[in-house]
């Protein structure tokens, strides 16, 4: 199968400070920002219903809790492999959003990782960045 | 990579007390000096070379961190840690209070030796209640942000176009994902880039 080339974006969970302290374990009751997981906007009938990447023209398939995608982010050639914790992004609120590094790019939002995982792989501080995402 | 791995393990000398202030490295920008080696972490698990929590004491190039979750964690800033708050920065600006999330290498002694902290980072997904001069208002799960407009550091991101200084076409009611620094203990932050779709 094909890797998923889009955006990937970071988000807080499980206890927290200060403005993520709302935050909560997620959709899955699992999230924790110290641990490799992750959100995927297709984790059920209900998260797709919000999300809808289809309508951005994202073919994303049903994962549910604890499935795992292993993430890259071409900036840094580095890669995660996380598991799914929570229901997200947003996808269809960024339709056609497209974030670059150098040559390297991805259109639309298709994957939130905890900090614990971003930051294995890009710098927080960069807020979103391209990816791809598979499953082995 | 030869040359992350040497890095990592200078760091790690470096906060054993061998090589403070004689690294060379001197402050590199996060982008540049985040989590520099692959570590072996199964997907699901916690990550021992990941740190998150509030400053609870500062002790020499010590930070002494309450975790969220009540775990308590030694991390030591050396001359080549990175420090990011709202902008890259340098240890005299941290304070107790603060929060963070902190990446480097867990010694043996369970201190994490850092390469990069980022303090005070939230990175909030919100809806634009009412926008002011130099400032917006927004709706978070429920809760109102105040965020605060830094004139020459706060920028705009208008559907992946190029970062830019200005914030006029910010509208009410839109969404947006504002990346910045939380002002402990209270409902505000400054912003680093603002996100909005098209």
């Amino acid at each position: 199968m094909a890797a998923l080339v889009g955006e990937m974006s970071w988000f807080c969970c499980g206890s927290a400070w200060g403005p993520c302290g709302t935050a909560g374990g997620g959709a899955c009751g699992t999230c924790k920002s110290g641990n490799y997981q992750h959100a995927w906007p297709n984790a059920s009938d209900a998260c797709f219903s919000i999300t809808r990447p289809d309508t951005c023209g994202v073919s994303m398939s049903r994962r549910t809790c604890g499935f795992r995608h292993y993430t890259t982010n071409p900036c840094s050639g580095k890669r995660v492999g996380t598991t799914i914790a929570d229901c997200g992004p947003q996808t269809d609120l960024w339709c056609g959003e497209r974030t670059c590094c150098g040559a390297s790019c991805g259109t639309n939002r298709i994957i939130d990782l905890t900090p614990a995982a971003y930051s294995a792989i890009a710098s927080l501080s960069t807020g979103l960045r391209p990816c791809s995402v598979d499953t082995v | 990579m030869k040359q992350t791995l040497d890095r990592r393990r200078l760091l790690a000398t470096a906060a054993l007390g061998g090589l403070v202030g004689a690294t060379g490295l001197g402050s590199l920008a996060p982008e540049a000096a985040f989590a520099a080696e692959a570590v072996t972490v199964e997907p699901g698990a916690p990550d021992p070379n990941f740190a998150e929590g509030r400053i609870s004491k500062i002790s020499g190039s010590m930070l002494l961190v309450t975790g969220s979750d009540a775990v308590l964690h030694s991390i030591r800033i050396t001359d080549g840690t990175s420090i990011w708050k709202l902008h890259p920065t340098t240890f005299d600006q941290v304070a107790v209070g603060d929060g963070l999330y902190a990446r480097g290498l867990r010694l043996p002694d369970g201190t994490l030796a850092a390469d990069s902290v980022w303090v005070n980072i939230v990175n909030l997904h919100a809806h634009i209640a009412s926008v002011g001069r130099n400032m917006l208002h927004l709706d978070h799960k429920g809760q109102r942000i105040v965020a605060h407009v830094v004139p020459g550091r706060s920028a705009a991101v208008y559907n992946g176009t190029p970062a830019i200084s200005d914030m006029s076409l910010l509208r009410v009611g839109r969404h947006v994902q504002v990346l910045g620094a939380w002002h402990p203990d209270t409902n505000e932050i400054s912003v680093a880039t603002v996100y909005a779709a098209a």
